[in-house]
């Protein structure tokens, strides 16, 4: 190597290996970040992106091998330590306090204080300083919470400069913005690397890739798998450096034949996410949705179920059309919609397993307005067996399930509403990889029995396993179309990486 | 038969008996049963008067002043929210009330009608400005205070508004039906409709699920705007409704009445074991904590505590009450998660 760069090398993990309980997280990693290099970061769910960031910024220490942070190497003694040899992390999740103003955000905690109090003026007149040299004209005195998305992302990474950092480490930036945001951010970071500062970029989108960083490390299954050049490499090699090649085989793929139209979706707009989405959906048919984070999935759902407003185009279910936005007359023509957070948006801890499922439709296990014990409680043993939930009571709390078994009695929660038109998103995140098999043939059985099933999921290789068809959306449309048995995940990925100067 | 239904009745009192203590509320019930107990067996034996009839019919009395309000407290607290207006909307109910008797010479049975919609309307304004505008219940409610409270002495200049006593109605308001109390009954008819709307209708459970989780409740195609509109209706009727029942037994519309009986009600509610975060809470704790209250309410003045002590001691063992609630649902967390 040649002693310039040796010199400029910012960060060195140097075989590094982590081991969580049941799963080997890192394996002997070697990396290296340049000072005013901008890095991507690229591998699948679970690859060990997040697990070398946490190394790197000091979170967590290594099992075997070291970090080094500008020639120094980490002791394990935190965050903080490296922090101060000059690593700041943004992480995906915005932590900016919205009833604050943009000023006060950047100084959070270390605010400027003057001889009477903290001197807003002064603090202000910094803040726009900083904004300034990285190229945003902001102002520091308006408040977070009217900023749009793009901007509020900005001034955390103005935050993060605030330790005045040798390496910034930011892990999906720009997954919460519409593709046309995106631009504002870059130009960020492009200024942010221009000033010295080697930044790791994690984010799965090609073009932004493409845009603003110089190499790309791809890792899978915890190792460290290539580096290469961002201009060399082609999208679809770098898919398959992802996925190494790897298909799993499809279990007996049978062509079936489809019942009536249970949804059909014309033209939906949702701005700034979707612009113009048109699909449709038969009885007995499982279609997907992939795409990559924030490319509008949870969205496209909660506006089938009525809880979003479109800004145009239409919704029928069952063959009738869905005027206005509305989860009940949604529920009565057949919606049933599973939430993507099962424990904040799904299950209710303080109620029984039987009560989160009746709760969709009380009138079925009630008779002159008075709820039957007894009804619920066999409709819940029904659902249970119909579903294979692992409890003998169904009178027991919902909190006493495993996370799988609570899916399926989400699940079951509108079977009992009678709901034909099912869309599930993420129902197999945080599941053990038994209950996740046991919920695919939950939905393939469900469409037997003439549901129109639409599934959601951020992991792409549980796509081609169970669905009839696969719909991939990609800066605001349903970019690409797939059907079974002509399903790979490598071929979903790069659909939903592309970038459009690649499409032919 | 007799052979196969008693050990059939024994295994369902066993199972019944395990869920009971098993669940938090239960634990709350056995705990509260205990404590009213003691307080029977200590202030018979100490407070001189304690057990004459007239004295326990005094309790009731006073108990369903604050049960009938509790009832729909209850759901209201279950539900994650607060009602605070109580003691204010009972002293303006009773001036309605009387007023209407009075000075608009409706018959009675008209007069308590139109006093109970416009408790509904009141508690339904504070609804609306919670499920549709998002003011927290809390402002809504303090805000009501304020207003029905200044109302009440407005309009009657802090003076009483007599009602008719020889009226047959509120003859039987103020007397007794079968040896009990009118209001008594009430509020017992109160806690067994209240019981089984929280246990056995759609609307019931909704404002479990509400209180428990309010966007998977929504998710779930239950109206949560509904839900969050009608409890405080609730609240509003059965403030007016106490208000009509404290009329008849002071012979008063009073615009000063019933000052600080909201703390009284919430005080009993989660004394009762119902969690101020919501989700939680039964109509059988409740009563129980009505009970316990007015018990030590009682017990403090007929043992001669010094009036502003009483104030200290009532405040304590509420606060030590609920602490030992906390306690015992904080174990049960541990031994569900081993």
């Amino acid at each position: 190597m040649e002693p310039a760069a040796q010199a400029a090398t910012i960060a060195r993990a140097h075989q590094v290996s982590k081991r969580y309980p049941g799963v080997q997280a890192l394996k002997d990693v070697d990396f290296e970040v340049d000072a005013g290099e901008v890095r991507a970061l690229l591998g699948a769910n679970g690859a060990g992106k997040s697990t070398l960031i946490r190394m790197l910024s000091g979170v967590e220490v290594p099992d075997e091998g070291w970090v080094e942070l500008g020639g120094t190497r980490l002791t394990g003694s935190g965050v903080k330590e490296a922090g101060r040899l000059g690593v700041s992390t943004v992480y995906q999740e915005l932590s900016v306090i919205p009833e604050m103003t943009v000023a006060e955000n950047l100084y959070l905690g270390h605010w400027l204080r003057g001889r009477a109090g903290i001197d807003t003026r002064a603090q202000e007149a910094l803040a726009r300083r900083v904004l300034e040299e990285i190229g945003v004209t902001l102002d520091p005195g308006r408040e977070v919470a009217g900023l749009t998305l793009a901007e509020q992302q900005i001034v955390e990474i103005a935050r993060a400069l605030h330790s005045d950092p040798k390496l910034l480490i930011l892990d999906e930036p720009t997954s919460a913005l519409a593709s046309h945001e995106v631009d504002l951010v870059l130009e960020v970071v492009r200024r942010v690397a221009a000033r010295g500062v080697g930044v790791i970029y994690v984010s799965h989108r090609m073009d932004e890739i493409r845009q603003i960083a110089d190499t790309v490390t791809v890792m899978r299954d915890g190792r460290h798998v290539a580096t290469t050049d961002v201009a060399g490499a082609s999208t679809q090699t770098i898919v398959e450096l992802m996925l190494g090649g790897k298909e799993q085989e499809r279990v007996a793929y049978t062509r079936r034949e489809y019942g009536e139209v249970r949804l059909s979706v014309r033209e939906l707009a949702l701005p700034p996410k979707l612009e113009r989405v048109s699909f449709e959906v038969r009885a007995g048919e499982i279609v997907g949705l992939a795409g990559l984070l924030g490319a509008g999935r949870t969205e496209l759902l909660q506006a089938i179920a009525g809880f979003r407003t479109a800004a145009g185009g239409r919704v029928e279910i069952n063959g009738t059309p869905l005027r206005r936005a509305n989860p009940l007359t949604a529920k009565r023509l057949g919606v049933g919609l599973t939430p993507e957070d099962r424990k904040r948006e799904g299950v209710i801890n303080e109620l029984s397993i039987a009560e989160n499922m009746v709760m969709s439709d009380y009138p079925r296990v009630s008779s002159y307005a008075t709820l039957s014990p007894r009804r619920i409680t066999e409709a819940a043993t029904q659902l249970r067996d119909r579903l294979a939930i692992k409890i003998a009571d169904v009178n027991h709390s919902i909190a006493t399930l495993s996370g799988g078994n609570q899916q399926k009695a989400v699940i079951g929660r509108w079977l009992h509403a009678g709901s034909n038109v099912l869309l599930l998103d993420e129902p197999t995140r945080g599941v053990d990889v038994g209950s996740k098999a046991q919920i695919y043939d939950i939905m393939r059985a469900l469409a037997d029995d003439g549901a129109a099933v639409v599934f959601v999921s951020s992991e792409l290789e549980e796509l081609p396993l169970v669905c009839d068809r696969v719909l991939v959306l990609r800066s605001g449309r349903l970019a690409e179309e797939f059907v079974a048995p002509d399903i790979t995940t490598t071929a979903l990925l790069a659909a939903a990486m592309t970038t459009s100067t690649e499409e032919n | 038969m007799s052979d196969t239904a008693a050990p059939q009745l024994g295994s369902w009192l066993r199972q019944r008996w395990s869920r009971t203590v098993s669940s938090g509320t239960g634990l709350n019930v056995i705990g509260l049963i205990g404590a009213i107990i003691l307080l029977y067996v200590v202030l018979g034996s100490t407070a001189t008067g304690f057990t004459s009839a007239a004295n326990q019919m005094g309790l009731l009395r006073d108990a369903a002043m604050i049960g009938v309000a509790a009832t729909g407290m209850t759901l209201v607290i279950v539900a994650g929210e607060i009602d605070v207006s109580i003691g204010p909307a009972v002293a303006f109910s009773t001036v309605i009330f009387a007023k209407a008797m009075t000075q608009l010479h409706l018959p009675t049975v008209l007069a308590i009608l139109v006093t109970l919609a416009c408790g509904a309307a009141w508690g339904g304004l504070v609804g609306v400005l919670r499920a549709k505008v998002g003011v927290p219940s809390f402002i809504g409610t303090l805000g009501l205070w304020n207003i029905l409270g200044g109302l009440a002495l407005f309009t009657t200049d802090a003076l009483p508004v007599p009602v008719p006593i020889d009226d047959p109605l509120i003859d039987l308001m103020s007397s007794q039906i079968a040896g009990m109390p009118t209001p008594a009954w009430v509020m017992l008819i109160a806690f067994v409709l209240f019981g089984f709307i929280a246990i056995r209708t759609k609307y019931g459970r909704s404002v479990y699920a509400v209180g428990g989780n309010s966007r998977a409740a929504r998710l779930a195609s239950i109206n949560v705007d509904r839900v969050r509109v009608l409890i405080f209706v609730t609240t509003g009727i059965l403030s007016a409704l106490s208000g009509v029942l404290l009329t008849a037994r002071l012979g008063s519309g009073n615009g000063g009445a019933a000052g600080g009986l909201e703390f009284s009600v919430i005080a009993a509610v989660v004394v009762g074991g119902t969690a101020m975060t919501g989700g939680r809470g039964s109509l059988l704790g409740t009563f129980l904590g009505v009970i316990f209250i007015t018990l030590l309410g009682n017990g403090l003045v007929l043992l001669g505590v010094n009036s502003f002590l009483q104030q200290v001691v009532s405040g304590a063992i509420i606060v030590i009450a609920v602490l030992l609630n906390v306690l015992l649902s904080r174990r049960r967390g541990i031994s569900t998660t081993d």
